[in-house]
């Protein structure tokens, strides 16, 4: 079998499925069957072996810790201390639930590695609230899901620790340069609201005193900690990203039962059960995925593809923009985790052969993903966020679409310039990143 | 039928929720051992928390067939209950092939399994490989417990 036929079989046979709603997981599962059959040299057991070599990785450990940490975070009401925080930062600004709203989506995205997390926690505390002060529902639901994909671009980040496995780049390396996107992306989010609240006419609150805001600070301290001991440990080499994620679930758990004793030990296996279970979700898809991956590079395809864009002679620029294009396209239809292992290591060689840097494709596919939490047909924190607020994902979507713009341009800025970026993990980590 | 299965399910909860909490110990032991000393560098826990955590993916896999809850894509439009019905069978046959595939293929992976030993503890293999025919088992229950009900609409005997 040449190249060409296999990719039909696999990416043929997995679109039609996935068009049938057989779930993502399952469907690479089933695209890898024909090859493993038709091919005499492999056997379907390969399947089951890839599966288990791609389990048996101890970075990924982290991502059933870092959602542990957040769920744990939301129900020991900390995310309620950091609504409270940002209010007295920013509830005064024209629109000031929702400039709240973008400012609280930073502040958790410093704490937890997911963004659905963030969506669901935020959303059920937010929504709700700006519906009673006459925010458009629509509006309110958007800018929730958009903000929430902060979470996986601000450190600490499920997706970056899954790319620096996966890809052997410097997890430490990619966390600080997630650093400047994330800001920018929130600061181009509060433009966003603030035109929103002008056109709208949107409440405000009144400006909180000095005192007011130590004493929300105060009450947020703890919480705040949460990234520099996280950050801090994986950057400064005390922890694995692993190790420092177990850090992050006792720390959230000592927090939630003995410091602010907020969190009740009967709630404890709820918590840990739904983050087992939704991590397990987006895990099992990694093994089909990396069966998937397997064949592609069996048959030498993402080296045909190498060679193929390298007859088009892209520079780092025009392949920034393909990256972009192809990491925006595939998260429109899967998760996250397993177009990092599908696209991310099919495209990384022509990464390579460019000369770009390695963190700076991973920050713009990681990015690209990101936005793809909140596009259909496959948004998950969209899908989160509509339902928290009871409406369809269709009434949201111009809303969504309005937001995503500004943060369309964040994703350009950082394609063409990819020194803004590689500036902090260059002068925190000189030794591993140059 | 359908209460060996509620209770089945249940008990797949309940062993995912342990093992999550199992999974905190071998990570946080490594941790207090590098930098407190209390106990001693054992150099197994790190393989033990692999293992762990390759039995949440699989169980966590195995419960969410049940639930319903593996992602799926939504892009093709909403029909009638009844093509709806017909639908949700094509994908749960689609599925029992994966099932079938894990049961038969995962049978023989775990004979392979039984032969060998992890490199660090010593653990015998089988005991994870043999996560692989167990969710197929499972899945093929549920999704015979899913198709049954599709049927039934499909038919007609339902009532909607």
């Amino acid at each position: 079998m040449n190249p060409g036929d296999v990719a039909a079989i696999l990416f043929g046979v997995f679109a039609v499925l996935v068009i049938l709603r057989v779930p993502v997981s399952f469907a690479l599962a089933l695209a890898c069957v024909p090859v493993f059959f038709l091919n005499d040299r492999l056997t379907p057991i390969m399947l089951l072996n890839e599966m288990f070599k791609s389990y048996n990785a101890f970075v990924l450990l982290a991502v059933p810790f870092f959602l542990l940490a957040a769920n744990l975070m939301n129900s020991a009401g900390i995310t309620q201390r950091l609504v409270d925080l940002s209010r007295a930062m920013v509830g005064h600004l024209p629109g000031g639930l929702g400039h709240i709203n973008v400012v609280v989506s930073m502040l958790f995205a410093g704490i937890s590695g997911s963004s659905t997390a963030d969506a669901a926690g935020i959303g059920s505390l937010l929504i709700p609230q700006m519906k009673k002060q006459g925010f458009d529902i629509r509006f309110s639901v958007a800018i929730t899901a958009c903000s929430s994909v902060m979470g996986v671009i601000i450190p600490p980040s499920i997706l970056m620790v899954v790319w620096g496995g996966l890809m052997s780049v410097s997890i430490g390396g990619l966390f600080l340069a997630g650093v400047v996107p994330g800001l920018l992306i929130a600061l181009f989010l509060l433009g966003t609201v603030y035109a929103y609240a002008k056109v709208y006419n949107y409440p405000v609150y009144v400006r909180a005193s000095l005192r007011e805001f130590g004493r929300a600070l105060f009450h947020a301290f703890w919480a705040l900690m949460t990234p520099a001991i996280i950050v801090g440990g994986i950057v400064g080499g005390f922890f694995t990203p692993t190790e420092a994620s177990v850090v992050a679930v006792v720390y959230s758990l000592c927090l939630g039962l003995f410091i602010y004793r907020s969190l009740k030990p009967s709630q404890l296996p709820k918590v840990f059960y739904e983050s087992a279970r939704l991590a397990a979700i987006s895990l099992f898809c990694i093994g089909t995925a990396s069966a998937f991956g397997w064949i592609l590079a069996y048959f030498q395809i993402p080296r045909a593809l190498v060679d193929e864009i390298a007859t088009w002679g892209l520079g780092p620029v025009g392949f920034g923009f393909l990256t972009a294009a192809a990491f925006l396209l595939i998260g429109m239809f899967i998760d996250a985790i397993p177009a990092i292992i599908i696209l991310g290591t099919v495209l990384w060689p022509v990464a390579e052969s460019v000369g770009m840097h390695s963190i700076h494709f991973a920050i713009i596919g990681i990015i690209s993903l990101a936005f793809g939490l909140v596009t259909p047909p496959y948004g998950l924190c969209l899908l989160i966020a509509c339902a928290v607020g009871e409406i369809k994902v269709i009434q949201a979507l111009r809303d969504v679409v309005i937001i995503l713009l500004p943060m369309l341009a964040v994703l350009l800025i950082i394609i063409l310039l990819p020194d803004l970026i590689l500036a902090l993990p260059r002068w925190v980590m000189p030794k591993f990143v140059q | 039928m359908k209460k060996f299965l509620d209770g089945y399910c249940q008990l797949l909860r309940l062993l995912l929720t342990v093992m999550m909490a199992v999974l905190l110990i071998p990570v946080a032991m490594q941790i207090l051992s590098r930098y407190t000393g209390l106990i001693p560098r054992y150099i197994w826990t790190e393989e033990i928390a692999r293992f762990c955590f390759i039995w949440i993916i699989m169980l966590g896999a195995m419960i969410a067939v049940r639930e319903g809850t593996h992602f799926d894509v939504d892009v093709l439009p909403h029909f009638s209950p009844r093509i709806e019905a017909l639908v949700r069978i094509f994908t749960a046959i689609a599925m029992l092939f994966v099932a079938l595939t894990f049961v038969w293929y995962g049978y023989i992976f775990t004979k392979f399994g039984a032969i060998q030993r992890s490199e660090i503890s010593g653990l015998p293999m089988w005991t994870i490989f043999i996560a692989w025919p167990l969710a197929g088992l499972s899945w093929l229950a549920f999704l015979g417990e899913k198709l049954m009900t599709d049927i039934k609409i499909l038919r007609g005997e339902t009532a909607l």
